[in-house]
């Protein structure tokens, strides 16, 4: 009898215990599923760019001028490259609305990060910079898990990738191996720090500054600078009609 | 709370650990909340891929099942069950060598640790451990005449 009154208590205990385990389990991965989106802070767009080159897709001309600070080892970096960025480029960048510019931002804890930065500056002397760019984060699994540094360098896997896009392969490998572009990369590179860049992507659309985002939350992002630039536009144009009712 | 239960718990809390690992390998959240950046270089690497599919997709499996073991030998019917037993033993067994195996290569070749991966490392132990007590608490039952076996 006792021993049947200890079991009731104990699986009464353990249904708490384990609703309260789902309960939480639950509630915490809905939370991070839910709040995924990225965080905003409020930068200077008119920072000037300083001696840093980025990487320009579409027109500079275009109205939005977007910035990513991206790493070529980081996980949503690649993320973004390969599900968001394919949406951009259809819709926003090929119908001129964006200027994208990819600068670069190896993050230190990436050890094949540099030479993979090396890899596509060097194919941009090839015009085929953003052809590698792809190429690099659709092969990310291929060669980020080079991680060990006592295991060979990543060169063979860049390698056979500028072979597959037909590039001079000699003319590109001297040119990573000699690593003509590490002050460019490193320009890239101080400019984010400069702006307060601290994880990648990091991706600056007027003035907002945001951590990776889907391509709803991108539209809406230059969305609102155009909004904005068109209602500066119209304040601009009011205001010589008003000087004018003035005279 | 029996060992087998408690058992059940860590194993459900084990599968929401594993998911949250699993929906960030496979692109369904942006960045792991791990302030190294250690935790992204072990997702990243070749280890955390097994016959194609994520580790911790595979980790997911393993506390469904130990969870669902575990959770049958609570049942009345299967409390004295040292079938159960055995089977919870042996598959925290190759838990553990598992989880040593995939510690190891954070340590020695990546030199980079992810908290998650240490947090289930230690939930698989705990598993082991209570799995080895009960087995043995059963041994030692199923030898003593006055407690007869189901």
């Amino acid at each position: 009898m006792a021993k049947k009154t200890v079991q009731k208590a104990n699986n009464k205990q353990f249904a708490g215990v384990l609703v309260a385990v789902a309960i939480i389990g639950v509630a915490a991965l809905g939370y991070v599923l839910t709040h995924r989106g990225p965080t905003v802070i409020i930068v200077d767009p008119k920072i000037p760019a300083g001696a840093a080159e980025g990487h320009l897709m579409g027109n500079a001309d275009a109205p939005v001028q977007v910035l990513e600070f991206g790493d070529f080892e980081c996980p949503g970096c690649g993320n973004f490259a390969n599900v968001t960025e394919p949406d951009v480029r259809t819709r926003l960048i090929n119908t001129g609305v964006v200027g994208f510019h990819f600068f670069d931002f190896p993050l230190t804890q990436h050890l094949n990060s540099f030479t993979a930065h090396l890899a596509a500056a060097c194919a941009d002397d090839q015009g085929k910079f953003w052809e590698m760019h792809d190429r690099l984060y659709a092969g990310q699994d291929e060669w980020s898990d080079l991680t060990d540094p006592t295991m060979k360098s990543p060169l063979p896997v860049f390698r056979r990738y500028a072979k597959e896009m037909g590039m001079d392969v000699a003319k590109w490998e001297d040119c990573v191996t000699t690593q003509k572009y590490t002050a460019r990369i490193k320009g890239n590179q101080a400019e984010g720090v400069r702006r307060n860049v601290a994880q990648t992507p990091t991706i600056i659309i007027g003035n907002k500054q945001v951590n990776g985002l889907t391509y709803d939350e991108f539209k809406k992002l230059v969305d609102q600078v155009l909004a904005e630039s068109g209602k500066a536009k119209a304040d601009s144009a009011k205001k010589p009609a008003a000087a004018k009712k003035g005279d | 709370m029996t060992r087998r239960m408690i058992i059940a718990v860590l194993s459900l809390a084990g599968v929401f650990l594993a998911t949250y690992l699993t929906l960030y390998k496979l692109g369904y959240l942006e960045t792991l909340a791990c302030g190294t950046g250690s935790c992204e270089v072990v997702q990243a690497s070749k280890w955390s891929k097994l016959f194609g599919q994520p580790v911790a997709l595979w980790g997911v499996g393993f506390y469904l099942a130990m969870f669902g073991v575990a959770f049958t030998g609570t049942l009345a019917r299967y409390v004295e069950s040292r079938a159960i037993g055995v089977a919870l033993a042996l598959m925290s067994g190759s838990g553990v060598l598992f989880s040593g195996w995939l510690t190891y290569i954070e340590v020695a070749r990546l030199h980079a640790i992810c908290r998650y991966c240490v947090g289930s490392a230690l939930i698989v132990t705990a598993l082991f451990v209570l799995s080895a007590l009960d087995l043995r608490r059963g041994a030692a039952a199923s030898s003593d005449p006055t407690h007869p076996r189901a």
